[in-house]
């Protein structure tokens, strides 16, 4: 009777493995790309420029060129063994490509045979896996892509008989039983390779008896059934090699990105050996988190291996000098906010499932030197505000947005000061209060109306408001003054509220509702007069968005993180093209955006001056909602546009500004980008005109007793002069623009 | 008269780019390598994302005999490439995959407007007039002070506006184009 129910069993195992292992498909997660980088004759990027790009991709530096995944650097010159990759529109062959500078950057491309090579792109970066909630995280390679080297160590090291035994391997087994029984605790699992992969890939991780007899039937039926090859390929895809925070490392494939930040078959002897030392026990032999012991097993591999005759006594002593050479972060690369985002997106068009086990290759518009620029520059503002403004109670905390604003692709997210956090994603998440970030919006509704301009000299005076529930509403400006009669653009520029709600109030908050909803703005604001100083709750995505299209001349352009998807093996599955969609009058977005340029020379947006580049120019608002709760700033160059949040989770008062809190991290953010200035094309319909800044008449620069501004406005425009500063303005004179020129040569 | 236009602004844009000298469909390879030189002389190099570049001045008059000339936007090397990848793969009918190609060299020169007239027409021909006409108005209003490229934005705007059945609009449109460039 125990013959045959024992017969059974063995019988039910066989099917099991064999039917299990014979449809083996491993579920895959999404794998998630930066963008690649674009090299071309005339990019403005230097020699250390383009060896930091390459270090972040994991090439090497060498003196002469091996294998791909190398370069070599000489006076203004470096050669680089690109990798075979793929890319979301294709893929391209390993090749060698040699990159010339000269002072303003990359001068000339050549391929191998000295043929000019107008653009390529470097490889893209992988910055992460969409994977499932039970964390497993895997490459898979192919036997082409593995080192002939891990398969004869893995064999040295956990499975001498592995070629020749029949899953099991007993003399190891009963060495084991031995020692556990000895110490009356199982202490040597004796198993092989098989048995191992059985354990990882059927059973559970409690070491029982039965688990041992049942792992023992399965590697023998494995081994019955399948050649040594696919069960080493299958092995070496499968087991288990590290932990990342609730990702689980499983794989050589992954394992050597994850810890060496580079493809398998790049891997060296001790790197290789490394991993080997890993299967061990991972968690224990952890390289980051237990480095000396992980040192000392890896140099106990390279003995055994000497031992073997796996490579030669000499190698080993050589690769044990080695450090360990594993990359400093967990990953490399790994950006939660972004990718957040990423897979916020995804997820109108994929089920859960399909993108985290069909092995999807997503292509981002991230670019890593831009996201690392923003954290840097958030963690070390918020470091000197933590200085000036500590609270026992709460952190200060913050968000970044970057974008390109032509193509709407969104180049960075920082979701709060511990980047490697994948929680509350403040750049999506936090709903704030926008305060006089709405201020453009509000101008630029007044300017669609005819009735004003940057000149047109409004009253900064007290407001008073009824309310629908009878009671009275009577903003402030910040100063608690008012300033009397002053011109558009100092309104903005110094972001004087009273100005603006009468401005407001006269042109109807419906108006302004809508112009932000043209812009991107997704629900319609309540439409009470605090709309116009920004009582508006929203995320900094969503500032980012309404300001793309202030950035972009009046288009709106739907943010986007996503550029492409690609099916597991390489078809393209959806794209996500450009949209744009003029929402503006182009002559209007112009005549605001030269009021937000004098937001950054005469009004809130000063302090930068003293962080960025001088000459570049820029334009910006601040924003700092009631009490001071929330610290913002939005602004943009000729390259990239960037919207900071500065503020406590729980709506304390920060006790600091727009231009306090978020302008300086802006303003570093900035600066580190070497951005090109903003020079927008002057539309049809306005000139760039010289104004005084406080009253609004004509002066051109030099005019004594004057503060001569550059504002567009409309062509035609009469603006009388300021006294003793000449004879009257009219827009669009050929003084305008020779002014013009020399204001820029100035600044 | 209006069929002579519509005629001329879908088939300027569409026959591609005679407008925007690109290089002939062979000059570069596909993106399985590198793209190869240009077999045919590249336009000057215009800075990435540059304004526009005065023309070239004839060398036998002297600089001070010249008529002012117009500054005109051309394409630099590289978004050259790019745009000659792009109509190879639009002859295969991969309308998706040059329209990725266009939106690199976009990355590339972001200010050109020639780069989004190209983009626009390949929208059109992707069957997506109405994001095309989106490119247009994008394109011109790039184009401030090249009375060529603003010929062109209005040509795509035309072509655009046509393929949408919006027949009275477009022939406005490619009225523009004509005034701005009669040639």
């Amino acid at each position: 009777m125990g013959l045959v129910v024992g017969g059974a069993y063995i019988y039910y195992l066989n099917l099991l493995v064999t039917h299990q292992f014979e449809g083996l498909r491993w579920t895959l997660p999404a794998h998630v790309y930066a963008a690649p980088m674009d090299l071309y004759a005339g990019l403005p990027l230097s020699e250390p420029q383009l060896e930091h790009e390459l270090q972040r991709l994991s090439y090497h530096g060498v003196t002469d060129l091996e294998q791909p995944g190398t370069y070599r650097a000489t006076d203004n010159r470096v050669d680089v063994a690109l990798r075979a990759v793929q890319f979301a529109d294709g893929s391209r062959p390993a090749t060698v490509l040699s990159i010339f500078f000269g002072p303003t950057g990359i001068q000339d491309l050549r391929d191998s045979s000295n043929r000019q090579v107008p653009v390529t792109r470097l490889d893209p970066l992988l910055i992460g896996s969409l994977f499932p909630v039970d964390g497993v995280d895997r490459i898979v390679v192919t036997p082409q892509e593995v080192p002939p080297l891990l398969p004869a160590a893995l064999k040295a090291v956990e499975d001498r008989t592995f070629d020749t035994n029949r899953g099991v391997d007993p003399f190891a087994m009963l060495r084991a039983l031995w020692v556990d029984l000895r110490s009356h605790r199982i202490e040597e699992g004796g198993s092989t390779l098989t048995q191992q992969l059985v354990k990882s890939y059927f059973l559970t991780n409690r070491q029982t008896l039965g688990r041992k007899v049942r792992e023992a039937i399965m590697a023998i039926s494995l081994a019955s059934h399948f050649s040594k090859d696919d069960l080493m390929n299958a092995y070496i895809n499968e087991i288990f090699l590290g932990q990342d925070g609730n990702r689980s490392i499983h794989g050589f494939g992954l394992a050597s990105e994850f810890y060496f930040g580079k493809p398998l078959s790049e891997l060296d002897l001790p790197q290789v050996a490394t991993l080997v030392a890993i299967v061990r026990g991972p968690t224990y032999y952890d390289p980051r988190s237990h480095a000396p012991r992980t040192l000392a097993r890896r140099n106990l591999v390279l003995q055994i291996l000497a031992r073997q005759g796996v490579v030669k006594p000499e190698q080993a002593q050589v690769a044990q000098q080695q450090p360990l050479g594993v990359t400093i972060g967990a990953s490399g690369a790994y950006y939660p906010a972004y990718l957040d985002l990423v897979r916020r997106t995804l997820r109108s068009d994929y089920p859960e499932k399909e993108l985290t086990e069909a092995g999807l290759s997503v292509y981002t518009s991230l670019q890593p030197r831009v996201q690392e620029l923003a954290e840097q520059s958030l963690d070390a503002q918020l470091q000197v505000l933590d200085k000036r403004h500590h609270r026992h109670d709460a952190k200060l905390e913050g968000a970044v947005v970057v974008t390109s604003p032509q193509s709407g692709d969104v180049l960075a997210i920082v979701g709060g000061r511990n980047v490697d956090f994948d929680g509350f994603n403040r750049a999506l998440d936090a709903n704030r209060s926008i305060g006089s970030l709405i201020k453009p919006f509000v101008y630029l509704t007044a300017l669609e109306t005819g009735r004003y301009n940057a000149a047109t000299v409004i009253q900064d005076q007290p407001v008073s408001i009824k309310l629908a529930n009878g009671r009275y509403w009577r903003p402030e400006n910040f100063t608690r003054r008012n300033y009397g009669p002053v011109p558009v653009v100092r309104a903005l520029a110094e972001s004087l509220n009273d100005a603006t709600v009468g401005v407001g109030m006269d042109i109807g908050l419906d108006k302004i509702s809508g112009t932000l909803q043209r812009f991107g703005l997704q629900r319609a604001p309540d439409q009470v007069p605090a709309m116009l100083l920004g009582a508006i709750d929203i995320p900094p995505l969503e500032v980012a968005q309404i300001y793309n299209g202030l950035a972009d001349g009046g288009f709106r352009t739907p943010l986007r993180a996503v550029r492409a998807v690609v099916s597991a093996d390489d078809k393209p599955l959806k794209a996500f093209p450009l949209q744009v969609t003029q929402v503006a009058s182009s002559a209007d977005v112009y005549e605001v955006e030269s009021m937000m340029e004098q937001v950054m020379t005469h009004g809130t947006g000063v302090p930068a001056l003293r962080i960025l580049p001088p000459g570049l120019t820029t334009a910006g608002k601040s924003g700092t909602s009631s009490q001071d709760r929330d610290s913002w700033f939005a602004g943009f160059s000729g390259g990239e546009l960037a919207v900071v949040w500065v503020g406590y989770d729980h709506y304390q008062p920060t006790g600091l500004t727009g231009s306090e809190g978020a302008l300086p991290v802006w303003a570093h953010l900035m600066a580190g980008l070497g951005t090109t200035s903003l020079e927008m094309p002057a539309p049809e319909g306005v000139t760039d005109t010289w104004i005084d800044y406080l009253t609004g008449l004509g002066a051109q620069p030099g005019c004594a007793g004057a503060i001569p501004v550059q504002v567009a406005l409309p062509t035609g425009t009469q603006v009388p002069p300021m006294p003793g500063c000449g004879s009257g303005t009219t827009a669009g004179t050929l003084l305008d623009r020779a002014g013009k020129l020399l204001h820029r040569l100035v600044h | 008269m209006k069929l002579m236009l519509g005629a001329l602004a879908l088939g300027g844009l569409l026959a591609g780019c005679a407008l925007l000298n690109a290089p002939p469909p062979e000059t570069s390879g596909n993106t399985g390598g590198y793209p190869q030189p240009s077999q045919r002389q590249a336009p000057p190099p215009a800075a990435p994302g540059s304004q526009p570049a005065p023309s070239q001045e004839s060398p036998n008059v002297p600089p001070e005999q010249q008529a002012p000339q117009q500054p005109s936007f051309t394409l630099g090397p590289a978004a050259t490439a790019l745009v000659g990848d792009a109509h190879t793969q639009e002859q295969s009918r991969n309308f998706g995959l040059a329209t990725e190609t266009l939106e690199r060299a976009l990355s590339i020169e972001p200010r050109n407007p020639l780069v989004w007239i190209e983009l626009g027409r390949e929208n059109i021909l992707a069957g997506n007039p109405a994001q095309a006409y989106g490119m247009g108005r994008k394109a011109l209003y790039l184009a401030s002070g090249d009375p060529r490229a603003q010929s062109s934005a209005w040509q795509l705007i035309a072509a655009s506006l046509r393929a949408q059945g919006r027949n009275d609009e477009a022939y406005v449109a490619e009225e523009k184009a004509v005034a701005l460039n009669p040639n």
